[in-house]
């Protein structure tokens, strides 16, 4: 009896063991894994931080002001304002203001006052 | 014998059974407990998860450096922020060939001298020899291809800008370990705070936000920067406030500074004339005297001055530059920008009740934003009949503009301090110090918008469309050898706009202007100045959401 106890322990002794070792693999293993994704949260932080920077580098006002001006853009200017009100009708009208015109071909004398 | 077997055993042996028995008992319990406490650790280790291996010395700080907050505009648009950059160091203990290293490494920056580096790199007590910081990615992989043993890399913040110079002077600089040395970023590292890199990871700080508007600072920049090439003025500045907050909306100096070149910051040319350098401002000045009479009551709009004779005192004499041959009320004094009549105004008042009011509007005494202290004002030393005189009309005594412009809005905004500040939503005070009646500040608006409004303005070549602009003219000399040089003057506009109820205040200077033919070769600031302040009144407006009316 007390001989098919021992093997039983033995055997659950083994069995034990041998769980405890694959789960103390897998648990180094996950272990590894975390320290990977870290370093991967940390690289894809600093790729984004760079991005970021290179997202404004690009969006940069000196850039963006020449390219506009070439598409045939300008500065806002008071008189693109209208009331509210009067927003439905200004929708409708043919004539509403457009600024697509020939590229690099428009003067700023409608935008600035003319002083002289 | 065998009888012996049968016997029952001796009391000896059955005494020593018995003892093999306990023993046996107690080896095996020491067993259970030990493979227990053993299976408990392990199950313990494995549920956890976590083998704490002991940190080598690599970790240890080797240099300190540290991570920013970003810097975004009051839109949440970015001005600086931290990447990583590879900094290239040697660990000499690890180098097997010194000179192939040496090789290399000048092959790859010509800027290195191969002897002290075979030096530094041949002493093999030293761990770390720290070689160049914040090389570029691609330069890092060329050198690690290069595969040579005991040259390494390490990733350190580096700050960048990446719409370059734009409002370099206010940003400031940090150093090569990424601390605030100037500017709004030395203010983050005071006010804010920074973390140490071995503790912080990039973007864990949350971004500090500046009263800037990015757009409304490159609209700033680049009318400052066509005006000084249309006028071909040595340096130009530019300043727009909101009048009630004192936020400073956007804040540019020409020459600009690159916050990414430190050495900028050491280049006389480069001073921030907003706020690092003093100027006698000249007739932009009158608007203060006029307030000051009003508020002491001894002058009202329509009390007329004979501005007819020069005004002498001592062995000076002052003049007006275009006389109109007879007397003037306050309100054309103001427009006609008469340096007579500002004079006789503030003998008026006296030198004493000048000073006191200058004192109350905060021009005595120094300010600081958060970047970094507003010069100090220069004040006469013995503040006599003639000072008195020559303040009146803005000379004889040097403000920063960015100290002026403050005062400026105090005038226009209802008569309320105003604190300049780069804090984007500062809290405001609760109780703001009433600086002058809410009357005289109507006043003062009355006579800036009539200067822009009317044919006869000095000012009307500012008026833009919509806006309500008011301001006045001032054209200040330079002093040189021997006196005032009238080729070289301060051409400068203070404009606020709505003038019905002041939002922004706006300052420009244009040193130095050149005459042009469409100026008809003057150099007044009606004719620079003022045309300037209002093209960017008309560009930034829009930006800042005011409303035309």
């Amino acid at each position: 009896m007390f001989r098919t106890l021992s093997a039983i322990a033995v055997g659950l002794a083994l069995a034990s063991a041998f769980a405890l070792y694959v789960v103390s693999y897998d648990t180094r293993r996950l272990d590894a894994d975390v320290s990977a994704q870290e370093r991967r949260i940390e690289r894809l932080r600093s790729d984004i931080a760079v991005l970021k920077a290179e997202l404004a580098f690009l969006s940069r006002p000196e850039r963006i002001e020449p390219l506009a001006r070439s598409m045939g853009f300008q500065p806002a200017n008071g008189a693109q304002y209208i009331e509210p009100d009067t927003l439905a009708s200004a929708g409708s009208s043919p004539d509403r203001p457009r600024h697509a015109s020939g590229a690099g071909q428009e003067k700023e004398t409608g935008q600035r006052p003319s002083n002289e | 014998m065998s009888t012996a077997l049968g016997q029952s055993p001796s009391p000896a042996f059955s005494a020593t059974r018995a003892n093999y028995a306990a023993r046996s008992f107690a080896v095996a319990l020491a067993m259970v407990v030990g493979f227990s406490a053993i299976s408990l650790q392990l199950v313990r280790l494995a549920l956890k998860g976590q083998i704490v291996e002991p940190r080598v010395a690599m970790t240890q700080p080797l240099t300190e450096s540290y991570w920013r907050p970003d810097i975004v505009d009051r839109h949440g648009r970015l001005l600086a922020t931290d990447i990583e950059a590879p900094t290239l160091y040697a660990d000499p203990a690890l180098i097997i060939d010194v000179d192939e290293v040496v090789e290399h490494l000048v092959q790859e920056f010509p800027e290195f001298n191969a002897a002290d580096l075979r030096r530094s790199l041949s002493d093999r007590n030293r761990r770390y020899v720290r070689l160049k910081r914040g090389i570029s990615p691609a330069t890092a992989q060329r050198i690690h291809n290069f595969g040579l043993p005991g040259i390494a890399f390490r990733n350190e913040p580096k700050r960048v800008y990446p719409n370059g110079s734009l409002a370099g002077h206010v940003i400031g600089h940090v150093n090569i370990d990424n601390k605030g040395t100037s500017g709004f970023e030395r203010f983050i590292d005071e006010a804010v705070g920074i973390e140490a890199v071995h503790s912080g990871a990039p973007g864990s700080l949350r971004p500090v936000r500046i009263s800037l508007d990015l757009a409304v600072q490159y609209g700033l920049e680049d009318e400052l920067r066509s005006a000084a090439r249309q006028f071909g003025a040595k340096g130009a500045a530019g300043l727009i406030l909101d009048a009630n907050t004192g936020e400073v909306l956007a804040a540019a100096s020409l020459p600009k500074v690159d916050p990414a070149n430190r050495s900028h910051i050491l280049d006389a040319s480069r001073l921030d004339k907003i706020a690092e350098g003093v100027y006698e401002l000249g007739s932009i000045f009158k608007t203060i005297t006029v307030a000051m009479a009003l508020e002491a009551g001894t002058a009202e709009l329509g009390k007329v001055y004979d501005v007819r004779a020069p005004l002498r005192v001592g062995r000076y004499t002052i003049r007006d530059l275009h006389p109109l041959g007879r007397p003037l009320s306050v309100r054309e004094i103001f427009v006609h920008s008469s340096n007579v009549g500002a004079g006789m105004m503030g003998l008026e008042l006296g030198s004493d009740r000048q000073r006191a009011y200058l004192a109350k509007f905060g021009l005595i005494e120094p300010i600081r934003t958060e970047a970094g202290p507003v010069a100090a004002p220069k004040l006469p030393q013995n503040w006599g009949k003639a000072e008195t005189i020559t303040i009146s009309y803005g000379h004889g005594m040097a403000v920063a503009p960015m100290q002026f412009a403050a005062a400026a809005a105090t005038l226009v905004n209802g008569g309320l301090r105003v604190m300049p500040t780069f804090r984007s939503g500062a809290p405001m005070a609760a109780e703001r110090r009433r600086i002058i009646s809410p009357e005289t500040s109507a006043a003062i608006r009355e006579l800036m918008r009539r200067n822009v409004e009317s044919a006869h303005g000095t000012g009307r070549r500012a008026e833009v469309a919509g806006y309500e602009v008011g301001g006045k003219t001032g054209t200040a000399e330079l002093p040189g050898r021997g006196g005032y040089r009238e080729t070289a003057v301060i051409a400068s506009f203070v404009a606020a706009f709505p003038m019905s109820a002041p939002k922004y205040v706006v300052l420009v200077m244009l040193h130095e202007p050149k005459p042009t033919e469409r100026t008809k070769g003057r150099i007044t600031a009606g004719l620079n100045a003022a045309p300037v302040a209002g093209r960017i009144i008309a560009r930034t407006a829009p930006l800042l959401g005011v409303f035309p009316q």
